[in-house]
């Protein structure tokens, strides 16, 4: 076989598809995740000029990304004017297939393992889950709905672009500032959180927030 | 075996990651452990102050990067107590980026088979320095003290080491003061891990012997009579893998401590 000398073939790719949703990059479940952005740039830096700029959608599975890991994610696919328009595009066969709610058509969830810190911001066009804390500094945009299974301290902004039926659930619930769409509201001074799941949302033009 | 790579790092300044180092270092030693300890701190060296080394100092960490010394090994300063603790000074006449993080790895790697431990003394804040001294390393200790802003910049440093793919820090909550704890006028123990979620690997107390030992340059682990000494006495023995029970208000439980407690029947 010919082999061009200057090409190590031994090397693994990542696969780029064109779903209807668009341009979609799938990271595989195995390996560590570090180990395929080492994979990303080098790809992408053979592609360059191929690919300038514009979104993509990331598949990434079950996988679940640390915050840093997106962070890392972000700042390869930056290097290359790429911008990531959502997460995990495939439909995935559930353990569970009730026939219920589908959830958002748009672009899917992104799933947070672990404590989003001061300093870290994450942007995804769709709805924002995490398992972890959001602590004050750090801050959540989604064009969809919030879900913090912890404690929302830092600064929440759900339906950002314009939705205004989305929510934002916490288990406890103190942020320091949420916005819904267009809409901002201040915690009260030394808002602590109820013990327990709260709520809020939109009524009327104003936030309100509720016990779940 | 290669030896462990931990940066001692904060954020915040002046909330005793240099006495952290010069601690458990000294401490790790008693214990016959080959150590290391590496003052990352460029233009604001004060190990070597703390560590009572000042006057031995001939080459420094700029020195070895850009090897106007021989080796690594001609700017190691021997302890003045102990065989088995060494200290890497940092200049004192040059900027953080006298060094890159390249050059660092490359510094470590050579004592890295030779040493049992290399602690690294990061500067505060979270630039070149914080890079600089978090590039080799494997595993951090940050250190806060229990006030607000010591303990969010504490989190911005957890989430930075993130991103260089240090993922399990451990803890140290520094100057605790019992009494005011109790007073509830300070945060405690369980308020700082709500936020920070990440192991606690010890609690110093607030302890005037912390200043008088480093006007010494003689760590406060080697005195028996020290809170904070015993405190990281504790850590160093939680750093080699002995389960060591914490105490959460009254920090942690001294020699006398222990006796009051058994007086009163507890
Ligand atoms: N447990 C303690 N009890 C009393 N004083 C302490 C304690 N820990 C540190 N200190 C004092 O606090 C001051 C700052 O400590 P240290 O130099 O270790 O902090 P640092 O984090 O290294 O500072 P920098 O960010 O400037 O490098 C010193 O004067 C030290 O003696
Ligand atoms: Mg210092």
């Amino acid at each position: 076989m010919f082999v061009p000398a200057t090409q190590p073939v031994h090397v693994e790719q990542l696969v780029f598809k064109g779903l209807k949703q668009g341009l979609t990059l799938f990271v595989p479940e195995k390996e560590s995740f570090v180990y395929w952005l080492e994979v990303l740039d080098r790809q992408l830096d053979q592609a360059k000029g191929f690919f300038q700029g514009g979104a993509i959608l990331v598949e990434l599975g079950e996988r679940q990304l640390t915050p840093g890991e997106l962070a890392g994610l972000k700042k390869i696919l930056a290097k290359y004017r790429i911008r990531i328009k959502g997460f995990n595009p495939v439909q995935r066969k559930k353990l569970n297939p009730r026939p219920e709610k589908q959830l958002p058509a748009s672009s899917g969830v992104l799933l947070i393992k672990g404590t989003v810190r001061n300093g870290q911001r994450l942007e995804h066009e769709g709805d924002i889950v995490v398992k972890g804390d959001l602590n004050p500094g750090g801050e959540l945009v989604a064009t969809g709905d919030i879900i913090v299974l912890g404690a929302l301290r830092g600064i929440a902004h759900a339906g950002a672009g314009g939705n205004v039926k989305a929510e934002i659930i916490a288990f406890t619930l103190a942020p320091v500032q949420l916005r819904i769409a267009h809409i901002f509201s201040r915690a009260p001074e030394g808002r602590k959180g109820q013990h327990g799941p709260e709520i809020a949302y939109i009524k009327g033009e104003k936030i309100v927030v509720e016990r779940l | 075996m290669a030896g462990r790579v931990i940066v001692v790092t904060s954020g915040k300044g002046g909330v005793g990651k240099t006495t952290t180092v010069a601690n458990i270092g000294t401490g790790l030693a008693l214990r016959h452990k080959k150590v290391v300890m590496i003052d990352a701190d460029i233009g604001l060296r004060n190990l070597d102050v703390v560590m009572g080394l000042e006057n031995r100092i001939i080459y420094d960490l700029v020195d070895v990067a850009e090897k106007t010394c021989r080796s690594v090994h001609k700017a190691l300063i021997k302890d003045k107590r102990l065989s088995n603790l060494f200290l890497l000074p940092a200049a004192q006449t040059r900027n953080k980026d006298a060094i890159s993080p390249e050059q660092m790895v490359a510094i470590v790697d050579e004592l890295k088979e030779e040493f049992d431990y290399i602690l690294v003394d990061c500067p505060a804040g979270i630039e070149r320095g914080f890079d600089n001294a978090v590039a080799a390393a494997t595993e951090a200790i940050v250190v806060t003290t229990p006030e607000v802003s010591a303990v969010r910049d504490a989190d911005r440093i957890i989430g930075l080491l993130q991103d260089k793919e240090i993922y399990d820090p451990v803890l140290i909550l520094n100057r605790l003061r019992p009494d005011m704890v109790r007073k509830g006028d300070m945060m405690d123990v369980d308020d700082i891990n709500d936020i920070l979620a990440i192991k606690l690997l010890g609690i110093v107390p607030d302890d005037e012997e912390i200043i008088i030992s480093t006007n010494k340059g003689e760590p406060a682990v080697l005195n028996n009579h020290s809170k904070a000494g015993e405190a990281f006495r504790n850590i160093v023995r939680r750093m080699e893998g002995e389960e060591v029970p914490f105490m959460s208000v009254n920090g942690e439980p001294g020699l006398f401590g222990r006796f009051l407690k058994l007086l009163n029947g507890k």
